[in-house]
């Protein structure tokens, strides 16, 4: 019982005392203040910016604003799904025995780390040559949390003052790129090397074991894919196996290390939203957060998990925390199998999904969050006899069209599309036709990690079906655009709004508010998926 | 007309409920079930409806599905019957809402003014009342009349008082083929009008036609609260709609009633049923308190009010300035200066000058010399000179019966209470007998002041400002020449303003004061009366001002007025109550009228703005808090049968599946009538902070609201299971 608790605070407190820095540097890129090394750094993306042609001074608003990001993924989307579909052409860092992706399998994958989700209906040790993991997907792996947390820079703008503009995406994103992820994934690869991970060009090794059998182990650029798939909420791992397996995650140390780095950003955003609008604010958001990771740390743990599919390295305490915290981030890599998690645990996964906002994803996370500060401001509002206000603004009906729309698109894209599996068979297909607690849950689950681009599945390769691929494409590209202009919309409106100088009537901080926000986003939640959790998990 | 007769009257038909369930209300409620109207009007018990149909259609003809049915008929019809009545049960609480509202309307309609008008008809004239009269009629109106409706002068000429329309205190010259605006009065002479426009367009057919609910205009937070529970809906659906297709393949038997029956549980039907009577609930209220309003948005605007702009005559005080003191300068007495102000005021029929005399009278400072007093000329008040007071005349008849009008006067007011010592008695008596011509005055400081010369200028000065500091309005009395004291009047505070402004306060409200008075009077009655800012020797302009500039820092402004001066600002300020006393201008402009003209009821239509998003509040957390316990009443009559491991949730233990499916029915639709009173009186309102106004509505509609339909449902499943063994 010690042991986990110590591993629980060096954990939190790690993270948290890395978050800071990290969310103050951040509320400096939001805000466009200096950064450390400023010159420097401007003359790097001046430099860029005119290469590209881009006005750096140019304001977006919302709508040109999300054009530019879906342009964007637009064009790395297309990139990665060509070089997948046609990897076997490639000559460099080739492989002769990894063929081209199928037009839906390409679909799935491009689709799938570009919308920051990382499901992977493929075994990425056996089918990818070394040129698709670095140059297609790593590359991948920062376009979309940079994507990400540009638009929630856009978001929290909106409420940093009247007409301060939503800011232009392409600045926003080379920033976060090069001064925010490229940085922090460097030096955490060579952390991670330290730690064990490999990294090499070579696709493998040829081994003669002791048993005096070849073996093949599969190598290559893996720590600087590593670093990536966790600082960027991303989750697609080098390896079938994930983070499971040896060379992603080699030690406690590794593991330690790559939940903190999994935490870091979406931790660091209410630091940075607190340091713009106000201490109290930033902190009240992220102690809601912590209170409901812990939670959801709690309903994981009631039950021990494993020991079944567990890896054995971790055992349970700490195969749930990585799992929780890979999945309540939205990241997606897990450090056992899913299959091995005990049924108290998957309901914690399915809830952080249902949720994504505990913390969230790099950035999506806290957009989120504050769409539920929204909501459960209005009640508040209604409930006290004063129309609805947020740091002073008023709530318009057009913002809770908004709102009500996101918290709709997410049960719309779970629920369907797993109710459709069943009735054309595609389910039965993969799970067989005696359908069980676990294997329905397996099925919701899959759907539920499409929609809120988590990337953890149960199904892996296996699912490699057009059907599979197909739906599960369609549900994270939506899962992913449709709420990003929900929100970068709600931006839009509140960007233009009056702000007053009055109070507000109810604090939005303080442990009334957490309570209360805490207490709306559960509930919301639950009783949306309460029936579901009950024939799913809770049956297991 | 007497507002007090009229009010116990409105109390009194305040619709018991017996008498508001008529025929009409049931019948309404009935046509209200139309499709068509619910798809517009309420999505939510639009829904059930269509669930209803589908049950009943299923009751009718079993054999329409085969494959999502396993319950018996017995059950397919009690579900039908019961989402029947919940959704009659809404379309009854707008109906009833409705009613009362027009019931409402009826009885202030008889506060409108109505006049008589002399018809043209045939060549003949006939009296008819104002509202029988069609746009083309003619009617003739004579001096001192008014005229009935907005019309065409056809013949003959006048002057027009239309200072109730337009502030403008002159009348105007009107001859044939001017406008003519209805509700002015003929000065002189008498006109023949073609009346232009149409009966009907007052403020109360505005009301009306708001409370009819096809054109009811819906405000922001209505239409953002309507689109929260259509979103809330339309996830339950989604969430019922596709439960079927996962239950089917995991052994589990759907069944359509089940289905239908957990999706009305679950959708927000309370508020979504009691919403529309909410709203309607608002105005009527308003109307209780003889509010008009025009408009909803005013109502709820009302509730978001920051900063309120009053004036000070009127709303904080009582209007009327009344004599409280005589001070005496140097040389005289209390009773002096009261015997003087006595003989000034002699002929002053306002309320001061009355005051003054009653003043004088209660402490028996009665000047000597009566006779002649009333017998002096009056000399009247006038904008130019600004004071008034008497003139004594020489006369010789005078001059021989002086002796007498001494005698005269002490015997008409009782020998005891005249003070023929009093140095002001002396004088009276000395002018009475030297029958020279004297006056004696009051007036303000400035226009007394160059009358006077033997006075002790700084001392009166001083004390004037005295008076001042205290909150009153010095008046300086003068004899001949001789300034003999001040009389100190003040503007009384109206009953309980400061406990109602303390509580409007509370809820986070400032208050500005606006008065023509000097800054040192208004500072005082601010802080009697509790107001936050005052502005000062303020110009009707400075109203318009101050609005702006409150708006500007996208403050919420309430203000009250009724001059036409006041339009511009009433119609520029979120909430605007004009007084019905006051000009049509500002009527028109205003967003509610109050037929009482009693501005400090502004302070009931803020708080009345409150409660009603506190209803709404309320009642939505209170339906989202429900779904708890009636997910632990159905989920295990769907599925634990079939399901051991779920037995867990059958923390209710319900008698049976179709017990539970049925008690949880006939909660959701019980809970509606029985929260139409909370919905048409409101949540109980509290001047405090909203911290905890929050806390309070969050324990009792939250928390309750969740705790309730456990108790409730197992209660009516107990009564229930007698009938359904």
């Amino acid at each position: 019982m010690v042991e986990p608790i110590i591993q629980l605070i060096t954990v939190i407190g790690g993270t948290l005392a890395l978050a800071v820095p990290f969310g103050l540097y951040i509320a400096r890129l939001i805000a466009y203040e200096t950064r450390p090394l400023e010159r420097t750094l401007s003359r790097v993306e001046n430099g860029f910016f005119r290469v590209i042609g881009i006005d750096k001074n140019r304001q977006m608003t919302w709508k040109e604003y999300f054009l530019a990001l879906i342009l964007t993924n637009g064009i790395v989307f297309g990139f990665v799904f060509f070089v997948l579909l046609f990897q076997d052409s490639i000559p460099i860092l080739s492989n002769p025995t990894r063929e081209g992706f199928t037009a839906d399998l390409a679909f799935n994958t491009a689709i799938s780390f570009v919308t920051n989700t990382d499901l992977q209906h493929y075994l990425g040790d056996q089918q990818l040559t070394v040129f698709s993991q670095m140059v297609a997907l790593t590359f991948m792996m920062f376009v979309a949390p940079a994507s990400g947390i540009a638009a929630a820079f856009a978001f929290i703008r909106a409420f940093i003052r009247k007409n301060f503009g939503l800011g232009n995406f392409y600045v926003d994103f080379t920033r976060v790129i090069i001064t925010l992820l490229l940085p922090v994934a460097f030096l955490s690869s060579l952390l991670l090397m330290f730690f064990g991970v490999p990294q090499t060009l070579d696709s493998s090794v040829d081994v003669t074991t002791v048993e005096g059998r070849q073996q093949i182990i599969v190598t290559g650029p893996v720590s600087s894919l590593e670093s990536i798939k966790e600082l960027g909420s991303n989750g697609g791992g080098y390896y079938g196996a994930n983070s499971a397996h040896p060379f992603e995650n080699p030690n406690g140390l590794s593991n330690t290390y790559e939940i903190m780095l999994m935490l870091v950003i979406p931790v660091a955003f209410p630091i940075a939203y607190g340091k713009l609008l106000g201490a109290g604010r930033g902190v009240s958001i992220l102690i809601a957060m912590l209170i409901g990771f812990g939670f959801l740390l709690a309903v994981g743990n009631v039950a021990e998990s494993g020991p079944g599919a567990l890896e054995t390295r971790f055992g349970s305490f700490n195969s749930v925390l990585f799992n929780i915290a890979s999945i309540s981030t939205n990241t997606g890599a897990v450090n056992s199998g899913l299959i091995g998690m005990a049924p108290n645990a998957v309901v914690s996964l399915l809830l952080a999904m249902f949720v994504q906002a505990i913390p969230g994803a790099d950035g999506t996370g806290m957009m989120t969050m504050m769409v539920y500060v929204i909501i459960t401001l209005f009640i508040v509002g209604l409930m006290v006899g004063k129309t609805p206000e947020f740091m002073s603004m008023k709530i318009s009906s057009k913002d809770i069209k908004l709102a009500v729309f996101i918290f709709l698109i997410h049960p719309a894209l779970i629920l369907i599309p797993t109710a459709l599996a069943f009735t054309t068979g595609n389910a039965q297909a993969l799970v067989g036709n005696d359908i069980t607690p676990l294997s329905y849950t397996q099925v919701l689950y899959e759907y539920t990690s499409a929609a809120s681009n988590n990337g953890s599945d149960y199904f892996g390769a296996s699912a490699n079906t057009p059907f599979w691929n197909w739906t599960t494409g369609i549900v994270m590209l939506l899962g992913r655009y449709v709420p990003i202009a929900l929100m970068l919309a709600i931006a839009g409106s509140f960007t233009v709004k009056d702000r007053k100088e009055l109070i507000e009537p109810i604090k939005t901080q303080g442990g009334l508010f957490i309570m209360i926000l805490l207490i709306m986003t559960f509930l919301l939640t639950a009783l949306t998926f309460f029936p579901f959790i009950a024939i799913g998990p809770f049956s297991m | 007309m007497s507002t007090q007769d009229y009010k116990s009257n409105g109390k009194g038909t305040t619709l018991p409920k017996n008498s508001a369930i008529t025929a009409k209300v049931i019948l309404e409620s009935f046509l209200k079930l139309n499709p068509k109207y619910l798809a517009k009007h309420s999505p939510v018990m639009f829904t059930v409806e269509l669930g209803f149909i589908l049950v009943l259609g299923i009751a009718l003809f079993p054999e329409l599905s085969s494959e999502f049915v396993i319950y018996g008929r017995m059950l397919y019809i009690q579900v039908a019957v019961i989402l029947f009545v919940t959704v009659w049960f809404a379309t009854f609480s707008e109906s009833l809402s409705e009613a009362q509202a027009k019931a409402r309307v009826d009885s202030l309609r008889s506060l409108e003014k109505e006049v008589t008008a002399r018809k043209i008809l045939n060549g003949k004239e006939v009296v008819v009342t104002s509202t029988s009269l069609k746009p083309g009629d003619e009617v003739r109106v004579l001096a001192g009349e008014t005229i009935p409706r907005d019309g065409l002068v056809k013949e003959g000429k006048s002057f027009i008082d239309e200072s109730m329309m337009t502030g403008e205190s002159n009348p105007v010259f009107k001859e044939k083929g001017d406008h003519v605006i209805g509700g002015t009065r003929i000065a002189s002479d008498s006109i023949l009008v073609e009346i232009t426009a149409e009966a009907g367009r007052s403020f109360l057919d505005q009301m009306v036609s708001l409370i009819e609910s096809a054109t009811r205009p819906r405000t922001q937070n209505e239409i953002a609260l309507a689109i929260l529970l259509a979103g809330l809906s339309i996830i339950f659906i989604i969430v019922i709609g596709s439960l079927p297709f996962m239950m089917k393949y995991l052994g589990y038997m759907p069944d359509i009633a089940i289905l239908v029956a957990l999706l009305v549980a679950l959708m927000p039907t309370t508020i979504g049923a009691l919403l529309p009577a909410i709203g309607v609930a608002g105005i009527t209220r308003l109307g209780r308190d003889n509010i008009v309003a025009k408009s909803g948005k005013g109502i709820e605007a009302a509730g978001d009010c920051e900063v309120l702009i009053l004036d000070k005559t009127g709303t904080i005080t009582e209007g009327n300035r009344s004599a409280v003191a005589f001070i005496p300068l140097q040389n005289y007495t209390e009773a002096d200066v009261g015997q003087a102000a006595f003989a000034a005021s002699i002929h002053d029929t306002t309320h001061e000058g009355r005051s003054t005399i009653d003043l004088a009278e209660e402490k028996k400072f009665i000047p000597a010399s009566m006779e002649k007093i009333l017998a002096a000329r009056s000399i009247e008040f006038s904008a130019e000179t600004r004071y008034s007071g008497i003139e004594f005349i020489p006369s010789r008849k005078e001059m021989l019966s002086t002796a007498r009008a001494d005698l005269a006067a002490s015997k008409a007011v009782g020998d005891a209470s005249v003070d023929s010592e009093s140095n002001v008695n002396k004088k009276l008596i000395e002018i009475a007998r030297s029958n020279k011509n004297a006056r004696v005055l009051k007036g303000s400081l400035d226009s007394i002041l160059p009358l006077v010369n033997n006075v002790n200028e700084a001392e009166l000065k001083w004390k004037s400002q005295e008076v001042s500091k205290s909150g009153g309005t010095p008046l300086v009395i003068a004899v001949e020449d001789e300034a003999i004291g001040i009389v100190a009047l003040k503007d009384e505070l109206k009953e309980n303003i400061r406990s109602k402004l303390d509580e409007v306060r509370a809820t986070g409200i400032s208050t500005v004061m606006i008065t023509g008075d000097n800054q040192l009077t208004a500072q005082v009655i601010a802080r009697e009366a509790g107001v936050d800012q005052v502005i000062a020797e303020a110009k009707p302009a400075d109203k318009l001002r101050r609005v702006e500039e409150e708006q500007l820092k996208g403050r919420v402004i309430g203000m009250v007025g009724d001059g036409a001066n006041d339009a511009p600002a009433l119609a520029k300020a979120d909430i605007g109550l004009a007084m019905n006393s006051g000009t049509a201008a500002a009527k028109e402009a205003a967003n509610m009228v109050d037929l009482d003209s009693d501005p400090s009821k502004i302070l009931k239509v803020v708080k009345l703005g409150k409660q009603l998003l506190m209803t709404r509040g309320a009642i939505t957390t209170f339906s989202i808090a429900n779904d708890v316990a009636k997910y632990f009443a159905i989920l295990p009559a769907m599925f634990s049968e079939s399901n051991p491991k779920l037995e867990a949730l059958d923390i209710m233990q319900l008698h049976s599946a179709e017990t539970a499916i049925i008690s949880t029915l006939i909660f959701n639709a019980a809970i509606i009538p029985l929260l139409i009173p909370l919905a048409l009186r409101g949540v109980k309102f509290k001047p405090e902070q909203p911290q905890k106004t929050f806390v309070r509505n969050m324990l009792l509609y939250g928390l309750g609201g969740a705790v309730l339909p456990f108790a409730a449902i197992k209660g009516i499943d107990i009564l229930v299971s007698l009938f359904m063994r």
